[in-house]
Protein backbone atom coordinates (compact mmCIF):
# COMPACT_ATOMS: atom_id res chain seq x y z
CA UNK A 1 0.00 0.00 0.00
CA UNK A 2 2.51 2.36 1.02
CA UNK A 3 4.76 1.46 -2.64
CA UNK A 4 1.64 2.71 -3.83
CA UNK A 5 1.52 5.56 -2.33
CA UNK A 6 5.13 6.28 -3.55
CA UNK A 7 4.27 5.16 -6.60
CA UNK A 8 1.53 7.90 -6.99
CA UNK A 9 4.02 10.65 -5.93
CA UNK A 10 6.51 9.67 -8.21
CA UNK A 11 4.60 10.17 -11.08
CA UNK A 12 3.26 13.45 -9.62
CA UNK A 13 7.09 14.66 -9.18
CA UNK A 14 8.48 12.90 -11.96
CA UNK A 15 6.75 12.35 -14.74
CA UNK A 16 8.76 11.68 -17.32
CA UNK A 17 10.69 8.91 -15.82
CA UNK A 18 7.52 7.72 -13.55
CA UNK A 19 4.17 6.78 -15.23
CA UNK A 20 1.10 7.90 -13.16
CA UNK A 21 -0.83 5.35 -11.15
CA UNK A 22 -4.06 6.00 -13.00
CA UNK A 23 -2.72 6.49 -16.51
CA UNK A 24 -1.06 3.08 -16.08
CA UNK A 25 -4.35 1.88 -15.31
CA UNK A 26 -6.10 2.93 -18.21
CA UNK A 27 -3.54 1.79 -20.23
CA UNK A 28 -3.92 -1.77 -18.45
CA UNK A 29 -7.33 -1.49 -19.60
CA UNK A 30 -6.42 -1.14 -22.91
CA UNK A 31 -4.02 -3.93 -22.76
CA UNK A 32 -6.35 -6.23 -21.29
CA UNK A 33 -9.31 -5.79 -23.53
CA UNK A 34 -7.29 -4.79 -27.55
CA UNK A 35 -8.35 -7.95 -29.25
CA UNK A 36 -5.42 -9.99 -30.10
CA UNK A 37 -5.06 -13.54 -32.32
CA UNK A 38 -6.46 -16.01 -29.56
CA UNK A 39 -9.01 -13.88 -27.82
CA UNK A 40 -7.55 -10.52 -26.67
CA UNK A 41 -3.76 -9.51 -27.68
CA UNK A 42 -2.34 -9.62 -23.73
CA UNK A 43 -3.85 -13.32 -23.67
CA UNK A 44 -2.06 -13.90 -26.38
CA UNK A 45 1.35 -12.64 -25.43
CA UNK A 46 1.24 -13.69 -21.79
CA UNK A 47 0.38 -17.16 -23.00
CA UNK A 48 3.60 -17.36 -25.12
CA UNK A 49 5.60 -16.16 -22.41
CA UNK A 50 4.16 -18.31 -19.48
CA UNK A 51 4.93 -21.47 -22.23
CA UNK A 52 8.39 -21.05 -22.80
CA UNK A 53 8.64 -20.00 -19.53
CA UNK A 54 7.22 -23.34 -17.82
CA UNK A 55 8.63 -25.75 -20.64
CA UNK A 56 11.90 -24.68 -20.03
CA UNK A 57 11.63 -24.48 -16.33
CA UNK A 58 11.11 -28.38 -16.62
CA UNK A 59 13.37 -29.50 -18.54
CA UNK A 60 15.51 -27.60 -15.95
CA UNK A 61 14.58 -28.65 -13.20
CA UNK A 62 14.51 -32.52 -14.43
CA UNK A 63 18.40 -32.11 -15.91
CA UNK A 64 19.33 -29.73 -12.88
CA UNK A 65 17.82 -32.68 -10.29
CA UNK A 66 19.75 -35.46 -12.00
CA UNK A 67 23.15 -33.80 -12.28
CA UNK A 68 22.86 -32.01 -8.69
CA UNK A 69 21.89 -35.83 -6.74
CA UNK A 70 24.75 -37.27 -8.86
CA UNK A 71 26.86 -34.65 -8.08
CA UNK A 72 25.92 -34.84 -4.35
CA UNK A 73 26.19 -38.83 -4.50
CA UNK A 74 29.23 -39.86 -6.29
CA UNK A 75 32.67 -38.21 -5.25
CA UNK A 76 33.93 -39.34 -8.45
CA UNK A 77 31.84 -37.38 -10.25
CA UNK A 78 31.52 -34.46 -8.24
CA UNK A 79 35.59 -34.11 -8.37
CA UNK A 80 35.01 -34.22 -12.03
CA UNK A 81 32.78 -31.84 -12.44
CA UNK A 82 32.19 -29.55 -10.24
CA UNK A 83 34.14 -27.05 -11.31
CA UNK A 84 32.55 -27.03 -14.56
CA UNK A 85 29.48 -25.92 -12.82
CA UNK A 86 30.98 -22.94 -11.42
CA UNK A 87 32.43 -21.51 -14.90
CA UNK A 88 28.92 -22.52 -16.51
CA UNK A 89 27.60 -20.06 -13.88
CA UNK A 90 29.82 -17.38 -14.78
CA UNK A 91 29.00 -17.17 -17.91
CA UNK A 92 26.80 -13.76 -18.44
CA UNK A 93 23.03 -14.86 -19.49
CA UNK A 94 23.07 -12.33 -22.66
CA UNK A 95 25.95 -13.57 -23.76
CA UNK A 96 24.04 -17.19 -23.51
CA UNK A 97 21.30 -15.82 -25.45
CA UNK A 98 23.22 -14.19 -28.00
CA UNK A 99 24.99 -17.26 -28.79
CA UNK A 100 22.40 -19.33 -28.84
CA UNK A 101 21.08 -16.83 -31.42
CA UNK A 102 24.04 -17.16 -33.54
CA UNK A 103 23.84 -20.85 -33.40
CA UNK A 104 20.24 -21.72 -33.71
CA UNK A 105 18.86 -18.73 -35.54
CA UNK A 106 16.58 -15.56 -34.53
CA UNK A 107 13.32 -17.55 -33.51
CA UNK A 108 11.89 -19.41 -30.23
CA UNK A 109 13.77 -22.29 -30.52
CA UNK A 110 16.79 -20.62 -29.70
CA UNK A 111 14.94 -19.86 -26.83
CA UNK A 112 14.05 -22.81 -25.65
CA UNK A 113 17.83 -23.72 -25.78
CA UNK A 114 18.51 -20.73 -24.06
CA UNK A 115 16.60 -20.55 -21.17
CA UNK A 116 17.24 -24.08 -19.58
CA UNK A 117 21.28 -23.72 -20.41
CA UNK A 118 21.03 -20.50 -18.04
CA UNK A 119 18.63 -21.77 -15.21
CA UNK A 120 19.92 -25.59 -14.86
CA UNK A 121 23.22 -24.80 -13.44
CA UNK A 122 21.39 -22.85 -10.47
CA UNK A 123 18.67 -25.93 -9.98
CA UNK A 124 21.82 -28.37 -10.16
CA UNK A 125 23.79 -26.14 -7.70
CA UNK A 126 20.72 -26.48 -5.49
CA UNK A 127 20.10 -30.26 -5.99
CA UNK A 128 23.68 -30.82 -5.26
CA UNK A 129 23.74 -29.09 -2.24
CA UNK A 130 20.69 -30.57 -1.18
CA UNK A 131 21.73 -34.52 -1.84
CA UNK A 132 24.65 -33.53 0.21
CA UNK A 133 22.34 -33.81 3.35
CA UNK A 134 21.20 -37.10 2.32
CA UNK A 135 20.75 -39.16 5.45
CA UNK A 136 23.19 -42.34 5.20
CA UNK A 137 21.38 -43.90 8.19
CA UNK A 138 18.12 -43.87 6.09
CA UNK A 139 19.70 -44.77 3.45
CA UNK A 140 21.60 -48.02 5.29
CA UNK A 141 18.33 -49.04 6.78
CA UNK A 142 16.18 -48.95 3.17
CA UNK A 143 19.43 -51.02 1.85
CA UNK A 144 18.82 -53.47 4.73
CA UNK A 145 15.07 -54.19 4.69
CA UNK A 146 15.81 -54.83 0.45
CA UNK A 147 14.19 -51.89 -0.93
CA UNK A 148 14.21 -51.38 -4.66
CA UNK A 149 16.31 -48.60 -6.43
CA UNK A 150 12.80 -46.98 -7.43
CA UNK A 151 11.43 -47.49 -3.91
CA UNK A 152 14.24 -46.20 -2.14
CA UNK A 153 14.01 -42.89 -4.75
CA UNK A 154 10.38 -42.49 -4.09
CA UNK A 155 10.14 -42.83 -0.68
CA UNK A 156 13.48 -42.27 0.78
CA UNK A 157 15.67 -39.78 -1.25
CA UNK A 158 12.76 -37.48 -2.93
CA UNK A 159 11.12 -36.61 0.55
CA UNK A 160 14.21 -35.46 1.84
CA UNK A 161 15.32 -33.62 -1.06
CA UNK A 162 11.61 -31.60 -0.87
CA UNK A 163 12.53 -28.23 0.21
CA UNK A 164 15.51 -28.01 -2.36
CA UNK A 165 12.93 -28.79 -5.12
CA UNK A 166 10.75 -25.99 -3.67
CA UNK A 167 14.17 -23.56 -3.46
CA UNK A 168 14.57 -24.60 -7.12
CA UNK A 169 11.22 -23.79 -8.72
CA UNK A 170 11.33 -20.82 -6.92
CA UNK A 171 15.19 -19.75 -7.95
CA UNK A 172 14.75 -21.10 -11.62
CA UNK A 173 11.42 -19.46 -12.25
CA UNK A 174 12.45 -15.81 -11.46
CA UNK A 175 15.79 -16.09 -13.13
CA UNK A 176 13.99 -17.86 -15.71
CA UNK A 177 11.10 -15.32 -16.22
CA UNK A 178 14.09 -12.70 -17.23
CA UNK A 179 15.98 -14.70 -19.42
CA UNK A 180 12.55 -15.07 -21.51
CA UNK A 181 12.28 -11.51 -21.45
CA UNK A 182 15.65 -11.31 -22.83
CA UNK A 183 14.85 -13.48 -25.52
CA UNK A 184 11.79 -12.67 -26.32
CA UNK A 185 13.16 -8.37 -26.19
CA UNK A 186 15.93 -9.87 -28.67
CA UNK A 187 14.86 -12.71 -30.89
CA UNK A 188 11.23 -12.98 -31.41
CA UNK A 189 8.03 -11.02 -32.23
CA UNK A 190 5.62 -12.41 -29.68
CA UNK A 191 5.19 -12.35 -25.90
CA UNK A 192 5.32 -10.33 -23.10
CA UNK A 193 9.49 -9.34 -23.51
CA UNK A 194 8.71 -7.95 -26.93
CA UNK A 195 5.91 -5.57 -25.75
CA UNK A 196 8.36 -4.46 -23.46
CA UNK A 197 10.98 -3.55 -26.50
CA UNK A 198 7.94 -2.25 -28.49
CA UNK A 199 6.85 0.38 -26.28
CA UNK A 200 10.41 0.84 -24.74
CA UNK A 201 11.21 2.12 -28.59
CA UNK A 202 7.94 4.10 -28.61
CA UNK A 203 8.96 5.13 -25.55
CA UNK A 204 5.90 4.43 -23.59
CA UNK A 205 6.52 3.90 -20.21
CA UNK A 206 3.23 3.81 -19.13
CA UNK A 207 1.53 1.04 -21.01
CA UNK A 208 5.48 -1.55 -20.48
CA UNK A 209 4.70 -0.26 -16.39
CA UNK A 210 1.04 -2.15 -17.35
CA UNK A 211 2.35 -4.99 -19.11
CA UNK A 212 4.66 -5.47 -15.75
CA UNK A 213 1.76 -5.45 -13.63
CA UNK A 214 0.30 -8.30 -15.77
CA UNK A 215 3.07 -10.47 -15.30
CA UNK A 216 4.37 -9.37 -12.04
CA UNK A 217 0.47 -10.38 -10.90
CA UNK A 218 0.99 -13.73 -12.95
CA UNK A 219 3.77 -15.00 -10.92
CA UNK A 220 2.01 -14.14 -7.63
CA UNK A 221 -0.82 -16.06 -8.56
CA UNK A 222 1.88 -18.93 -9.29
CA UNK A 223 3.96 -18.73 -5.94
CA UNK A 224 0.24 -18.43 -3.67
CA UNK A 225 -1.89 -20.29 -5.81
CA UNK A 226 -0.05 -23.01 -6.80
CA UNK A 227 3.56 -23.57 -4.66
CA UNK A 228 3.30 -22.00 -1.48
CA UNK A 229 0.04 -24.97 -1.06
CA UNK A 230 1.82 -27.70 -2.57
CA UNK A 231 4.40 -26.83 -0.21
CA UNK A 232 2.20 -26.67 2.59
CA UNK A 233 0.49 -30.05 1.49
CA UNK A 234 3.69 -31.91 0.79
CA UNK A 235 5.21 -30.87 4.03
CA UNK A 236 2.43 -31.57 5.96
CA UNK A 237 4.08 -33.81 8.17
CA UNK A 238 6.77 -31.83 9.39
CA UNK A 239 6.02 -31.73 13.44
CA UNK A 240 5.57 -27.82 13.44
CA UNK A 241 2.11 -28.56 11.50
CA UNK A 242 -1.22 -27.31 13.49
CA UNK A 243 0.84 -25.91 15.91
CA UNK A 244 1.58 -29.35 16.98
CA UNK A 245 4.16 -30.01 19.75
CA UNK A 246 6.88 -32.53 19.34
CA UNK A 247 6.25 -34.62 23.31
CA UNK A 248 9.84 -35.53 23.21
CA UNK B 1 15.38 -72.17 29.34
CA UNK B 2 13.26 -73.74 27.44
CA UNK B 3 11.84 -71.72 24.62
CA UNK B 4 14.99 -72.76 22.56
CA UNK B 5 14.34 -76.80 22.84
CA UNK B 6 10.25 -76.26 21.50
CA UNK B 7 9.59 -76.73 17.59
CA UNK B 8 8.69 -73.74 15.28
CA UNK B 9 5.98 -74.61 13.12
CA UNK B 10 6.30 -72.13 10.15
CA UNK B 11 10.52 -72.41 10.57
CA UNK B 12 11.67 -70.52 7.39
CA UNK B 13 14.70 -71.16 5.57
CA UNK B 14 16.80 -73.82 5.05
CA UNK B 15 18.66 -74.84 8.12
CA UNK B 16 16.37 -73.53 10.78
CA UNK B 17 16.15 -74.59 14.02
CA UNK B 18 20.31 -74.99 13.85
CA UNK B 19 22.15 -72.59 15.42
CA UNK B 20 24.06 -69.60 13.40
CA UNK B 21 27.71 -69.99 14.04
CA UNK B 22 30.47 -67.35 12.75
CA UNK B 23 33.60 -68.52 12.67
CA UNK B 24 37.03 -66.75 12.64
CA UNK B 25 35.46 -63.37 11.41
CA UNK B 26 38.29 -61.13 10.70
CA UNK B 27 37.42 -57.10 9.65
CA UNK B 28 39.82 -54.26 9.16
CA UNK B 29 40.32 -50.85 7.46
CA UNK B 30 42.81 -49.34 5.72
CA UNK B 31 43.03 -45.79 7.16
CA UNK B 32 45.72 -43.69 5.37
CA UNK B 33 48.42 -43.04 7.40
CA UNK B 34 48.11 -45.51 10.23
CA UNK B 35 47.68 -48.85 8.30
CA UNK B 36 45.73 -51.29 8.94
CA UNK B 37 42.84 -50.95 11.98
CA UNK B 38 41.08 -53.91 12.67
CA UNK B 39 37.96 -54.19 14.01
CA UNK B 40 36.99 -57.87 14.36
CA UNK B 41 39.45 -60.03 15.44
CA UNK B 42 39.13 -63.84 14.59
CA UNK B 43 35.90 -63.55 16.22
CA UNK B 44 34.03 -66.89 17.11
CA UNK B 45 30.14 -66.50 17.48
CA UNK B 46 27.06 -69.11 18.40
CA UNK B 47 24.01 -68.07 18.59
CA UNK B 48 21.43 -70.40 19.68
CA UNK B 49 17.79 -70.95 17.84
CA UNK B 50 15.08 -68.84 19.82
CA UNK B 51 18.22 -67.62 22.30
CA UNK B 52 18.38 -64.51 23.74
CA UNK B 53 22.27 -63.60 22.67
CA UNK B 54 24.16 -60.35 23.86
CA UNK B 55 27.37 -58.58 22.38
CA UNK B 56 28.64 -56.43 25.45
CA UNK B 57 31.63 -54.29 25.03
CA UNK B 58 33.07 -51.16 25.65
CA UNK B 59 32.02 -48.23 22.50
CA UNK B 60 34.07 -49.09 19.75
CA UNK B 61 34.94 -52.59 20.58
CA UNK B 62 33.79 -53.95 17.07
CA UNK B 63 30.54 -55.08 18.58
CA UNK B 64 28.39 -52.93 15.79
CA UNK B 65 30.51 -54.54 12.91
CA UNK B 66 30.04 -57.82 14.35
CA UNK B 67 26.48 -57.41 13.77
CA UNK B 68 26.39 -55.88 11.04
CA UNK B 69 28.58 -58.63 9.32
CA UNK B 70 25.54 -60.78 10.33
CA UNK B 71 23.38 -58.40 8.32
CA UNK B 72 25.16 -58.15 5.35
CA UNK B 73 25.63 -54.91 5.70
CA UNK B 74 29.51 -54.90 6.77
CA UNK B 75 31.22 -57.68 4.23
CA UNK B 76 33.67 -59.42 6.67
CA UNK B 77 37.66 -59.86 5.03
CA UNK B 78 37.95 -63.30 5.69
CA UNK B 79 35.98 -65.70 8.49
CA UNK B 80 32.55 -67.92 7.55
CA UNK B 81 28.72 -68.05 8.76
CA UNK B 82 27.47 -72.01 8.60
CA UNK B 83 24.31 -72.98 9.44
CA UNK B 84 23.33 -76.72 9.75
CA UNK B 85 26.51 -77.75 8.18
CA UNK B 86 26.27 -75.16 5.42
CA UNK B 87 27.88 -72.34 4.53
CA UNK B 88 24.93 -68.99 4.61
CA UNK B 89 24.94 -65.70 3.42
CA UNK B 90 23.09 -62.82 5.08
CA UNK B 91 20.51 -62.76 2.29
CA UNK B 92 19.66 -66.90 3.62
CA UNK B 93 18.85 -65.69 6.93
CA UNK B 94 15.63 -63.88 7.62
CA UNK B 95 16.45 -61.16 9.68
CA UNK B 96 14.76 -57.99 11.36
CA UNK B 97 17.23 -55.21 12.41
CA UNK B 98 16.24 -52.64 15.01
CA UNK B 99 18.88 -49.61 15.28
CA UNK B 100 20.50 -47.36 17.59
CA UNK B 101 18.22 -44.62 16.12
CA UNK B 102 14.77 -45.15 14.62
CA UNK B 103 15.21 -44.78 11.60
CA UNK B 104 12.35 -43.99 10.53
CA UNK B 105 10.91 -42.31 7.53
CA UNK B 106 9.14 -38.68 8.91
CA UNK B 107 7.04 -38.03 5.99
CA UNK B 108 5.14 -41.81 6.09
CA UNK B 109 2.98 -42.14 8.79
CA UNK B 110 3.30 -44.76 11.48
CA UNK B 111 1.74 -47.43 9.43
CA UNK B 112 2.89 -46.43 6.03
CA UNK B 113 6.55 -46.89 7.89
CA UNK B 114 5.42 -50.35 8.58
CA UNK B 115 4.31 -50.40 4.75
CA UNK B 116 7.78 -49.35 3.77
CA UNK B 117 9.56 -51.98 4.92
CA UNK B 118 6.11 -54.49 3.72
CA UNK B 119 6.82 -53.23 0.43
CA UNK B 120 10.39 -53.98 0.19
CA UNK B 121 10.00 -57.16 1.57
CA UNK B 122 7.89 -58.26 -1.58
CA UNK B 123 5.17 -58.83 1.41
CA UNK B 124 1.86 -60.18 -0.68
CA UNK B 125 -0.81 -56.28 -0.39
CA UNK B 126 -3.33 -58.42 0.86
CA UNK B 127 -0.99 -59.19 3.94
CA UNK B 128 -0.26 -55.55 5.23
CA UNK B 129 -3.61 -54.68 7.09
CA UNK B 130 -3.95 -57.65 8.91
CA UNK B 131 0.41 -57.45 9.63
CA UNK B 132 0.13 -53.83 10.51
CA UNK B 133 -2.43 -54.23 13.10
CA UNK B 134 -1.10 -57.32 14.59
CA UNK B 135 2.32 -55.75 14.80
CA UNK B 136 1.17 -52.03 16.41
CA UNK B 137 -0.90 -53.17 18.75
CA UNK B 138 2.08 -55.49 20.10
CA UNK B 139 4.40 -52.60 20.73
CA UNK B 140 1.36 -50.81 21.83
CA UNK B 141 0.83 -48.03 19.59
CA UNK B 142 -2.63 -49.95 17.94
CA UNK B 143 -3.81 -46.18 17.36
CA UNK B 144 -1.20 -44.62 16.15
CA UNK B 145 -0.99 -45.97 12.98
CA UNK B 146 -2.44 -42.69 10.95
CA UNK B 147 -0.27 -40.24 13.17
CA UNK B 148 3.35 -39.11 12.08
CA UNK B 149 6.43 -39.96 13.42
CA UNK B 150 7.49 -36.57 14.45
CA UNK B 151 4.51 -36.40 16.86
CA UNK B 152 6.08 -39.43 18.72
CA UNK B 153 7.98 -39.57 21.53
CA UNK B 154 11.53 -40.95 21.65
CA UNK B 155 10.32 -43.96 23.10
CA UNK B 156 7.31 -44.82 20.70
CA UNK B 157 9.30 -44.30 18.10
CA UNK B 158 11.56 -47.41 19.32
CA UNK B 159 8.32 -49.34 19.22
CA UNK B 160 7.07 -48.17 15.97
CA UNK B 161 10.82 -49.96 14.90
CA UNK B 162 10.38 -52.55 16.47
CA UNK B 163 6.97 -53.38 14.94
CA UNK B 164 8.65 -52.41 11.78
CA UNK B 165 11.17 -55.33 11.98
CA UNK B 166 8.46 -57.46 13.40
CA UNK B 167 6.28 -56.95 10.60
CA UNK B 168 8.48 -58.60 7.61
CA UNK B 169 8.24 -61.64 10.61
CA UNK B 170 11.99 -62.20 10.53
CA UNK B 171 13.68 -65.30 12.85
CA UNK B 172 16.59 -63.51 13.84
CA UNK B 173 15.94 -59.76 16.01
CA UNK B 174 19.24 -57.79 15.47
CA UNK B 175 19.27 -55.04 18.06
CA UNK B 176 22.13 -52.42 18.03
CA UNK B 177 21.37 -50.65 21.18
CA UNK B 178 18.01 -50.02 20.84
CA UNK B 179 17.43 -48.26 24.42
CA UNK B 180 20.43 -46.24 24.58
CA UNK B 181 19.03 -43.26 23.78
CA UNK B 182 15.86 -43.43 25.86
CA UNK B 183 15.68 -41.96 29.43
CA UNK B 184 16.26 -45.37 32.34
CA UNK B 185 11.87 -45.22 32.60
CA UNK B 186 10.99 -45.73 28.99
CA UNK B 187 14.30 -47.99 29.02
CA UNK B 188 13.14 -50.47 31.20
CA UNK B 189 9.24 -50.70 30.15
CA UNK B 190 10.42 -51.52 26.75
CA UNK B 191 12.94 -53.73 28.15
CA UNK B 192 10.10 -55.81 29.60
CA UNK B 193 8.12 -55.61 26.76
CA UNK B 194 10.88 -57.03 24.49
CA UNK B 195 11.43 -59.72 26.66
CA UNK B 196 7.43 -60.51 26.91
CA UNK B 197 7.53 -60.64 22.77
CA UNK B 198 10.99 -62.68 22.44
CA UNK B 199 9.02 -65.56 24.02
CA UNK B 200 5.66 -65.23 22.53
CA UNK B 201 6.66 -64.84 19.13
CA UNK B 202 9.51 -66.89 19.54
CA UNK B 203 12.31 -65.08 18.02
CA UNK B 204 15.91 -65.27 18.14
CA UNK B 205 17.54 -61.90 19.32
CA UNK B 206 21.37 -60.71 19.24
CA UNK B 207 21.43 -57.85 20.73
CA UNK B 208 23.99 -55.36 21.47
CA UNK B 209 25.04 -53.74 24.16
CA UNK B 210 27.48 -51.53 26.47
CA UNK B 211 25.22 -51.48 29.30
CA UNK B 212 26.17 -54.48 31.77
CA UNK B 213 23.02 -54.45 33.97
CA UNK B 214 20.72 -54.17 30.67
CA UNK B 215 22.47 -57.82 29.02
CA UNK B 216 22.38 -59.39 32.56
CA UNK B 217 18.54 -58.78 32.62
CA UNK B 218 18.05 -59.43 29.27
CA UNK B 219 20.61 -62.47 27.55
CA UNK B 220 20.75 -66.32 27.87
CA UNK B 221 24.24 -65.50 27.10
CA UNK B 222 26.33 -62.98 26.79
CA UNK B 223 29.99 -62.58 24.30
CA UNK B 224 31.86 -60.12 25.94
CA UNK B 225 34.43 -57.89 23.43
CA UNK B 226 37.33 -55.44 24.24
CA UNK B 227 38.70 -52.55 22.20
CA UNK B 228 40.27 -54.33 19.18
CA UNK B 229 37.74 -56.60 18.00
CA UNK B 230 38.80 -59.53 20.72
CA UNK B 231 35.96 -61.31 21.70
CA UNK B 232 37.47 -62.93 25.15
CA UNK B 233 34.47 -65.03 26.83
CA UNK B 234 31.40 -65.96 26.53
CA UNK B 235 29.52 -66.41 29.60
CA UNK B 236 25.54 -67.41 30.65
CA UNK B 237 23.57 -65.54 32.30
CA UNK B 238 21.92 -68.30 34.55
CA UNK B 239 19.54 -66.70 36.30
CA UNK B 240 15.56 -68.27 35.61
CA UNK B 241 12.90 -66.40 33.91
CA UNK B 242 10.72 -64.55 34.31
CA UNK B 243 13.31 -62.24 35.64
CA UNK B 244 12.95 -58.71 37.75
CA UNK B 245 14.66 -55.80 37.72
CA UNK B 246 15.51 -55.62 41.66
CA UNK B 247 16.16 -59.53 41.76
CA UNK B 248 19.99 -59.14 43.50
CA UNK B 249 21.07 -61.95 41.29
CA UNK B 250 20.96 -59.58 38.81
CA UNK B 251 22.47 -57.09 40.19
CA UNK B 252 25.65 -59.70 41.51
CA UNK B 253 25.64 -61.53 37.90
CA UNK B 254 26.52 -57.52 36.85
CA UNK B 255 29.03 -57.03 39.55
CA UNK B 256 30.73 -60.21 38.35
CA UNK B 257 30.97 -59.92 34.59
CA UNK B 258 32.06 -55.71 35.02
CA UNK B 259 35.36 -57.34 37.43
CA UNK B 260 35.85 -59.77 34.52
CA UNK B 261 36.02 -57.09 32.11
CA UNK B 262 38.33 -54.73 34.17
CA UNK B 263 40.53 -57.51 34.95
CA UNK B 264 40.76 -58.13 31.26
CA UNK B 265 41.34 -54.70 30.46
CA UNK B 266 43.73 -54.15 33.14
CA UNK B 267 46.45 -57.22 32.39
Amino acid sequence: MSLLVLWYLGGVVAPESIPGVLATLDALVVVLTTPGPYGNMFYYHVWKTAEMLFVTLAVSMVLGTVVGVALGTNELLESAVSSWIYAWLAIPSLVIVFLSAVWIGFDARSGYFAVPAVITPFVALNMWEGARTLDPQLAEMAAFFDAGRYQTFTDVILPQLVPFLFASVRSALSIGWKITLLVEAFLVTRGVGFMFRRYFDQYDLTTMMSWLIIFVVLLVVIEYGILAPLHERVTAWRPDADGVRVTE
Amino acid sequence: MTVAEENREDAPGEGAGDPLELRDIVKYYEKPGQGRVLVLDEIDLVVEEGAFVSLLGPSGCGKTTLMNVVAGLVEPNAGTMRRGGRDVSPEDLSLGYIFQEPRLLDWKTVAGNLEFALEARDVPESEWDERIERYLSMVGLADEGDNYPSRLSGGMKQRVAIARALATEPEILLMDEPFSSLDEITARDLREELLDIWQREQKTVLFVTHDINEAAFLSDYIYMMSHGGEMFARREVGIDRPRNYDDPAIAQRETELYREFHEHVVK
